[in-house]
């Protein structure tokens, strides 16, 4: 071939206007609105140079539809490929604002479909870096034909390979239900959005003015819907959290999560958790510190820590290995169960029980949050998810009770008889099928009318009460807990205990699936 | 009177230890009650006995329990109670209850305390005996005329009191005859809302007044002394935070002066056992009586420092009616003591209380500085009780000395866990008024521009430890080995069985 | 232009402080802090007590991470707390255009989640607090909750009293950012 040529003077041209699609002066434009390209994120994500591209050069199927021009630029708006994260085969689709501000057709959502049917045919996981205008309107019904393709392969792969969304520009309309059918969406504060219709809309509609921030911004997702899992200050940090959370999942359905080695030997002189409980039965305290003694150091990381933070869920290791918790947390609400803490915690039973990741349950609470608003809401089927998760999940599941197991709550939160397969309990424990101030009310109805002083007898009755029944020494005596550990021991305790459960298998009857209600 | 063998120790913290430990030096054997808000309280670690209230009985809190104290007496055969400061120190029902029940109580009589404890009744004593007094409504104001025809007597700015108050509720300064009754009513309401008393009296408001305060000693026998003046000048609502005794702003003549008519309101008042004095004192050098006192207060350690003597050692000595041994002429006030308080205080957030777990703590213990402390590592900080953790009392041949040496034992005292008072009486004692010795009670909000000390760039230090932790993080989770093969090994039972239910 | 990953590379930390002011470090790990031009040595020691101190220009100065959260932190320095952001040469440009452009609401206000009875206020109006910190603590089915701020701010407004009875959704407490 002759180097001056026109063949390979073609070939170099082509390669130069690809350059420049993404030179400096492309990238410039994101950051002058504070968000990274494309290209700079999958740098970020992906081990040093393993980044494989696939269909680089794809350009637009219609340039043009008669409703204006389509940009002719290489890969239609939406970067793909493979490449390693930690070692490991992930792949991505990373959507470029500059090209079209990122909008769906026919082409783009073709990259993308590719890219979700090599993850699933190899079983490897998928993260999506979104940042899009939504449907391309020029080609008309192909992107809506696009999309649902997508979200036909997002619920194909739910429970098979781990899906993450992160999303670092708008997303809406249609867009946002891809990034709803994966398994965690992260966001970048006040550079993401997501919402199904825009403030526009909703001033037309319902003429009340809200921001893009106050309609779908990170932190309304993050702490009122529950939309996003995870929320961060930058990109930077927002994808550190992506690989961060990628370490605990294995690579699909049937492998076992990864294995991380600790630096750190926490069995020697540390903290009792035990210490963290106050001895009042009515003092918040937070539970991710009862957490934090427990697992390998600096291992935690919490998921929809905004969202119902009376209970805590979250992964971390255990002398290397994943686990899933689900904690109840004294310090918000008094770690009661509502409609919201019932949705979060079975979500993240689902996904831990899906990709064999075991899961420990630490339970401090004191029943349901009583209510119209919450019985009319539905709080019966709301907290059925959560029992519903806990009794379909067959992944070795452990409890600790380390202060109050009342009533259904008790029931709901893996307890032995939903298939738990240990269940322990602290000295602090308080078993019973209700409250003490509850009971008493109803056991010593009579002896309360007629006291001189109903105030302290009462006092005095619950703390009989306390005393004599609930304690965790009759359940354990008669059998529906195992033992009664000493709280400096629960890490060793659980360690070994798990170490058991390695091989558990539970034959479940056939059938298509279950009718978790909705 | 008998000798006391035995002392139940109604208090926690700091002051219990105070007390359990000149007890030890006395041969009593100490008591001390568990609680169920600080069951392992460090406090308790220097009782020879421990009594048990950790099982709630009532809802009055522990300290307060006066029936639950005096049959815990009576049970354990104890000979005297001591109060310490705060909770039972200054109730004449108490007191009262204890002489009924034969039990010593380390303090004054009940009719003392109740008599002194009344401002009115205070001040009504203190006038009939020639004690300087701000001018002042004679009892307790009728109505809203009344208020306004006093004031124009005693002249703008006055300021009102409520009658059983403290603590800086229910007072309000009056600037001008146009908000005087308005303010007088809502005096009345904080006062009814707060002690369950509207009643309020009013006094002439001194501007920039140096709190001085005698401490008193007076015995059965009709001998009574006092060990000299501390200053508690800095105080944040009504709060003292830094006290020091001698005071610079006292010549010899003047503490006589006063020390005499805190002898007289003593005397007046037929007082016995350890007592304070507190007085305004002007800018012009006039003093006026405030009120007195009637227990052991935080504070004491500077006159302790200064005079050789143990306040507490006396108290119970008084208490078995032992004649007090020195006299007037024998009190040497010698050198200078300063004590700052650490508190759990967030200072950089507005003196909000902080809460939390002590987790370490450094503790500086030297030839010229005294550690009191109430707790120890591990100690939690819970809002049940006030924020006040330790007092560090610094002495020095001169005021200069006390501050620097201060200074040097603040720098290294060390409290991780617990935000504290630390940096403020640092910064305190930095500032060029305060080592003057030019202060007076509205220091704080007058005269300090920061409330906490800064050593030159420890902002950039702070900065510097933030930026290398975060990169050690980055590097630690950039290296961390994730071992995913070994999520793919497992047992053939384990493989087969999961494939075959896919 | 962000973190590098490689090692020979200089990696550049911002250092943003409450009051926005900014102090660069390029490869802290080397523990040393330029003044005007020159590399000045910082030392680590640790004493038996477990207190942890930097050493710099002579003079000791004893730290502690008291919170981290992602990359915002607040470090103690001899008693006094600093909150500080770290960013990156880019992470902190966007910090920049994000606080010129983007507006947000100025004022949180924070609800009763349940109805109860305010058993005590944390905060006083015009203190500063700290996203995560308790406000109050409010009683309800016997338990005491604590009410936390969702945002660093300044107290506004506090509409209620210790002792109080509140129904749900009232607000309790507006937080200024």
């Amino acid at each position: 071939m002759d180097p001056n040529g026109k063949i390979y003077k073609d070939f170099l041209n082509r390669i130069e206007r690809f350059k420049i699609q993404n030179g400096p002066e492309k990238i410039k434009k994101q950051h002058d609105k504070g968000k990274l390209h494309a290209r700079e994120r999958i740098a970020l994500l992906f081990d040093k140079d393993s980044f494989e591209e696939l269909d680089a050069f794809v350009t637009s199927a219609t340039p043009d539809t008669g409703l204006g021009k389509i940009d002719e630029a290489f890969g239609d708006g939406v970067v793909i490929g493979h490449g390693q994260i930690n070692g490991r085969l992930v792949y991505i689709y990373s959507q470029d604002f500059n090209v079209m501000g990122g909008s769906l057709g026919a082409v783009h959502a073709k990259k993308i479909i590719k890219v979700q049917d090599l993850a699933l045919r190899v079983g490897a996981p998928i993260i999506g870096l979104m940042d899009s205008g939504g449907a391309r309107i020029q080609e008309g019904v192909a992107s809506l034909s696009g999309y649902t393709s997508i979200f036909h392969r997002n619920i194909q792969s739910s429970g098979v390979i781990p899906q993450i969304s992160v999303i670092l520009g708008p997303a809406a309309g249609g867009a946002v239900y891809s990034p709803a059918l994966t398994d965690f969406v992260f966001m970048a504060k006040k550079t993401s959005y997501m919402f199904l219709t825009g403030p526009d809309v909703v001033k037309e509609v319902l003429n009340e003015d809200v921001s893009f921030e106050e309609l779908g911004g990170a932190e309304v997702h993050a702490r009122k819907s529950g939309v996003a899992n995870f929320i961060y200050e930058d990109e930077e940090n927002a994808l550190l959290g992506v690989k961060k959370l990628l370490s605990f999942f294995p690579s699909n359905n049937l492998e076992n999560p990864p294995y991380v080695e600790t630096s750190t030997n926490k069995d020697k002189n540390a903290e009792s958790p035990g210490t963290i409980v106050p001895d009042d039965p009515n003092k918040p305290y937070d539970v991710k510190k009862v957490i934090e003694l427990i697992v390998d150091q600096d291992s935690f990381f919490e998921s929809s820590e905004q969202f119902a933070p009376n209970i805590v869920t979250g992964f971390a290791r255990l002398n290397g290995i994943a686990i899933g918790i689900v904690a109840n947390q004294p310090k918000v609400l008094a770690g009661v169960i509502d409609i919201n803490s019932s949705v979060k915690g079975a979500r993240f039973i689902r996904f831990c029980d899906a990709f064999n990741i075991p899961i420990l349950t630490l339970e401090d609470v004191p029943g349901f949050l009583p209510g119209l608003d919450q019985e009319h809401n539905g709080i019966i089927k709301h907290g059925a998810k959560l029992l519903f998760a806990f009794s379909e999940a067959t992944v070795p599941k452990i409890t600790v009770i380390l202060r109050k197991a009342y009533g259904g709550a008790f029931c709901v939160m893996n307890s032995k008889n939903i298939g738990g397969d240990y269940s322990y309990a602290w000295p602090t424990a308080e078993i019973a099928v209700m409250g003490p101030e509850g009971a008493v009310s109803i056991l010593h109805k009579k002896e309360l009318q007629n006291a001189e002083d109903p105030k302290k007898l009462r006092k005095e009755f619950a703390a009989k009460y306390r005393q004599e029944i609930a304690n965790p020494y009759i359940a354990d005596e008669k059998g529906y807990i195992d033992e009664v550990i000493d709280p400096a021991n629960t890490r060793k305790k659980l360690i070994s205990a798990f170490k058991t459960l390695e091989n558990k298998h539970i034959e479940q009857p056939a059938r298509k699936h279950g009718n978790m209600p909705l | 009177m008998k000798k006391i063998k035995s002392i139940l120790i109604a208090n926690r913290g700091e002051i219990a230890i105070r007390i359990s430990e000149t007890a030890k030096k006395m041969g009593i054997k100490t008591y001390g009650i568990k609680t169920p808000k600080e069951p392992g309280a460090y406090y308790l670690q220097f009782m020879d006995e421990i009594i048990d209230f950790t099982e709630a009985i009532s809802d009055i809190p522990e300290f307060l329990d006066i029936d639950r104290i005096i049959y815990s007496i009576k049970e354990f055969n104890i000979d005297a109670v001591h109060p310490g400061y705060g909770y039972l120190a200054e109730n004449p029902y108490f007191a009262q209850k204890c002489i009924d029940e034969k039990i010593t109580f380390i303090g004054p009589s009940p009719d003392s305390i109740y008599k002194l404890g009344n401002k009115t009744i205070a001040k009504q004593l203190a006038s009939r005996h020639n004690i300087p007094l701000l001018e002042g409504s004679d009892g307790n104001i009728k109505n809203t005329k009344h208020a306004k025809l006093l004031a124009q007597k005693i002249g703008y700015p006055v300021i009102l009191k409520a009658a059983s108050g403290g603590g800086g509720r229910g007072m309000r300064i009056v600037e001008s005859e146009d908000s005087i009754e308005k303010m007088f009513r809502m005096a009345q309401n904080e006062s009814e809302k707060a002690f369950a008393d509207p009643s309020v009296f009013m006094e002439k408001y001194v501007r920039n007044p140096r709190h001085i305060e005698f401490q008193i000693l007076a015995d059965h026998h009709g001998n009574i002394i006092h060990l000299g003046e501390r200053e508690c000048s800095i105080q944040r609502k009504h709060q003292k935070l830094i006290e020091e005794a001698p005071s610079i702003a006292l010549n010899d003549e003047l503490r006589e002066k006063m020390g005499e008519s805190a002898i007289n309101i003593a005397r007046a008042s037929n007082y016995r056992n350890a007592g304070t004095v507190e007085f305004l004192l002007d800018e012009s050098g006039n003093f006026y009586f405030m009120e007195m006192n009637t227990r052991i207060q935080v504070e004491h350690p500077v006159t302790e420092m200064v005079t050789g003597l143990d306040l507490i050692e006396w108290q119970i000595r008084i208490a078995q009616e032992e004649k007090l041994t020195i006299k007037q002429k024998d009190v040497k006030i010698e050198g200078w003591a300063i004590e700052c308080r650490i508190n759990a205080e967030d200072v950089q957030s507005g003196f909000s209380p902080f809460l939390g777990t002590v987790e370490k703590i450094s503790i500086t213990n030297g030839k010229n500085c005294r550690f009191d402390t109430g707790v120890a590592e591990g100690s939690n900080v819970t809002s049940n009780f006030d924020s006040m953790l330790a007092k560090l009392i610094c002495y020095g041949e001169t005021r200069e000395k006390a501050i620097s040496n201060s200074l040097s034992a603040l720098s290294k005292l060390q409290i991780q866990g617990i935000k504290t008072t630390i940096p403020f009486c640092k910064a305190v004692l930095n500032h060029p008024k305060f080592i003057k010795g030019d202060i007076s009670t509205s220091f704080i909000v007058k005269d300090m521009k920061q409330l906490f000390h800064q050593e030159q760039d420890e902002e950039m230090i702070a900065a510097f430890w933030a930026a290398l932790n975060y990169n050690v993080q980055l590097d630690i989770e950039d290296e961390t080995y994730v071992d995913y093969e070994k999520g793919k090994n497992m047992t053939p039972w384990l493989m087969n069985k999961r494939l075959k239910s896919l | 232009m962000m973190f590098s990953k490689s090692k020979k590379n200089k990696q550049k930390f911002i250092a943003c402080t409450g009051n926005n002011k900014k102090y660069e470090f390029v490869n802290p790990k080397e523990l040393s802090i330029k003044q005007g031009k020159e590399n000045l040595p910082v030392e680590i020691i640790q004493d038996k007590q477990g207190f942890v101190y930097i050493v710099w220009k002579k003079k000791k100065y004893q730290v502690d991470v008291i919170e981290k959260n992602q990359n915002q932190y607040e470090i103690m320095v001899n008693g006094v707390s600093y909150p500080i952001s770290i960013e990156s040469p880019f992470s902190y440009k966007r910090r920049k255009y994000l606080a010129e452009n983007v507006e947000e609401s100025k004022v949180e206000k924070i609800h009763a989640p349940m109805p109860g009875k305010i058993v005590e206020f944390l905060v006083e109006e015009n203190q500063v607090v700290k996203e995560g910190e308790t406000l109050l603590i409010l009683e309800a089915m016997k338990m005491q909750n604590e009410i936390i701020s969702n945002i660093h701010g300044k107290i506004n407004k506090i509409n209620f009293q210790a002792e109080d009875n509140v129904m749900k959704d009232d607000i309790l407490i507006e937080v200024e950012r």
